[in-house]
């Protein structure tokens, strides 16, 4: 399932991402990170806050330039967003003005896409996360997992190659992040585009993720790669599930450790 | 039910206690000093069969509409663009401070002295009054656009026209709405001081022309329906407001 003997979509080649801090100081965000994505594939970024995975999908996703290295895409150099790679918030970022279906619309109005067209686009992205009944209704009548459902809904209506998702079920419920992560698995086999999926939850990366890429913080850094190779829909009670839990949890414990350790350092 | 009822009532019956202290108090003064409500609303009918409180109400509301209308209408297109220009702001916002806290009725010498006695220095005193309101909130509501809503307009590859007309404008709406909101009422109140300064007309002219004759009785009745108009423009702008609030998805 690695990018190995592909042409990767999206590949990043020493990349480091410096600011300074208020006082001066230059901080590291992100340190040497080198990856491949291959086409399709479903990357799952997770990790401890501060340890870049957001800086990281921002890179990637073009709303944010890489202080040293390169960001490719298709080959091409990331110089700013771009349509053909959506991104999904957790704040999902729909427009309160605009009903459901006027906020579909806008994506598709955005790349001219000719009226009668983009409604049926629109129509047809409500249908695959069954929010049709809600065309004609405003964010604010929603909950969050609908809310987040027209945002996945927009995205899939300007036919992306990549989804970028940063945390994009961290708000919602236990239940509907169950659910949604599902109907996300459902989507992205009929659809097949490329996601790279930003988490804190280690078990929402290996439901979801073909590969799951462990971020540890101070720098921020790409600590350990974990192939997770189970097939779809996965088990999440099933014994194969809890080996790679456990081997990521342990991980995990690492690097918490060594985090405390240098708290205690630094003290 | 008993909530509503006492919704109704609490504020009608301070309003009675109100106008019973007024008579009683009234009592003690001769009316020429101190008339009482009864005298009030006898000068109201008065000056309503008379014609002439028609004439005043309607210039006066002309005024106040013409001068507020003007003063949105170039202090949005402005306070969008400062928005957006931080830099542009940056140069001016220091000239805005300075001019802001200067009372409109101080400008009133000067705009004598360069329109003349009549509607223009009452207009322009109230405009005024509702520009900086306006302005100020339409700089802060379009500073103030959630960085994720441009995030997304940025990439769904919208250009500059198209986000700034539908996305940063809808979104700042609210807050310059609370800004249209402000402005209704200083422009409102100097409208009488306006009117009071130079015009030969309007409610604020009623008060003085009244003073002039010592009728005390017509004073107070232009103060009183000054109030009341002032309430009705409020009251109508709150409707307008809900039923924009419902449809931007935020609750007035």
């Amino acid at each position: 399932m690695s990018a190995i003997g592909q042409t990767a979509k999206i590949s990043l080649r020493g990349v480091e991402k410096r600011f300074a801090s208020a006082r001066g100081e230059e901080q590291v965000a992100l340190s040497l990170v080198d990856m491949d994505i291959a086409s399709g594939e479903f990357v799952c970024l997770v990790g401890p806050s501060g340890c870049g995975k957001t800086t990281l999908i921002n890179l990637m996703a073009g709303f944010e330039r890489a202080t040293t290295g390169t960001v490719t895409i298709d080959g091409r150099p990331v110089t700013g967003p771009d349509p053909d790679h959506i991104m999904i918030f957790q704040d999902y970022g729909l427009y309160p003005w605009k009903s459901v279906l006027d906020n579909i619309l806008f994506g598709l109005q955005a790349r001219r896409v000719p009226a009668p067209e983009a409604r049926e686009r629109a129509r047809a992205a409500l249908e695959l996360v069954g929010l049709q009944a809600a065309a004609g209704k405003h964010p604010h009548e929603l909950s969050g997992g609908m809310k987040q459902r027209v945002a996945i809904a927009r995205a899939l209506a300007v036919e992306p190659s990549v989804l970028f998702m940063d945390e994009p079920f961290a708000a919602l419920d236990a239940f509907t992040r169950l659910y949604l992560q599902d109907e996300l698995l459902q989507l992205w086999s009929e659809k097949r585009p490329t996601v790279v999926f930003v988490t804190h939850d280690l078990d929402e990366a290996i439901t979801l993720g073909q590969r799951v890429v462990l971020m540890a913080p101070n720098p921020g850094r790409v600590q350990r790669v974990l192939d997770v190779e189970l097939v779809y829909p996965r088990e999440r009670t099933g014994n194969d599930f809890s080996l790679f839990r456990r081997e990521l949890f342990q991980e995990f414990h690492l690097v918490h450790q060594q985090a405390a350790e240098e708290e205690e350092y630094s003290i | 039910m008993k909530t509503k009822l006492t919704h109704i009532l609490l504020p009608i019956s301070s309003l009675i206690a109100f106008t019973v202290l007024w008579q009683l108090a009234a009592r003690r003064y001769p009316p020429e000093q101190f008339p009482s409500p009864s005298d009030v609303v006898k000068a109201i009918a008065e000056l309503a069969a008379s014609g002439v409180l028609w004439g005043h109400i309607a210039i006066s509301l002309i005024r106040f509409g013409g001068a507020y209308l003007l003063a949105v209408a170039v202090a949005i297109p402005l306070g969008l663009f400062l928005g957006r220009f931080s830099r542009c702001h940056r140069a001016i916002d220091p000239l805005i401070q300075i001019l802001r806290p200067i009372s409109p009725i101080a400008w009133f010498p000067l705009a004598v002295l360069w329109f003349g006695i009549g509607n223009a220095p009452a207009v322009f005193i109230i405009f005024l009054a509702a520009f900086y309101p306006v302005l100020l909130s339409t700089i802060s509501a379009v500073r103030a656009v959630s960085p994720v809503y441009l995030k997304v307009a940025a990439n769904f590859g919208a250009n500059p026209a198209m986000t700034f007309l539908r996305v940063i404008v809808p979104a700042a709406f609210p807050g310059i709405m609370v800004g249209l909101h402000i402005a209704v009422g200083t422009a409102w109140i100097h409208l009488v001081a306006g009117e009071m300064l130079g015009a030969q007309s309007g409610l604020g002219f009623m008060i003085v022309d009244a003073r002039n004759f010592l009728r005390t009785d017509e004073i107070m009745a232009g103060m009183l329906l000054v109030g009341l108009l002032g309430l009705a423009i409020y009251q109508g702008m709150k409707a307008v407001e809900r039923l924009i609030g419902r449809r931007w998805g935020v609750k007035a």
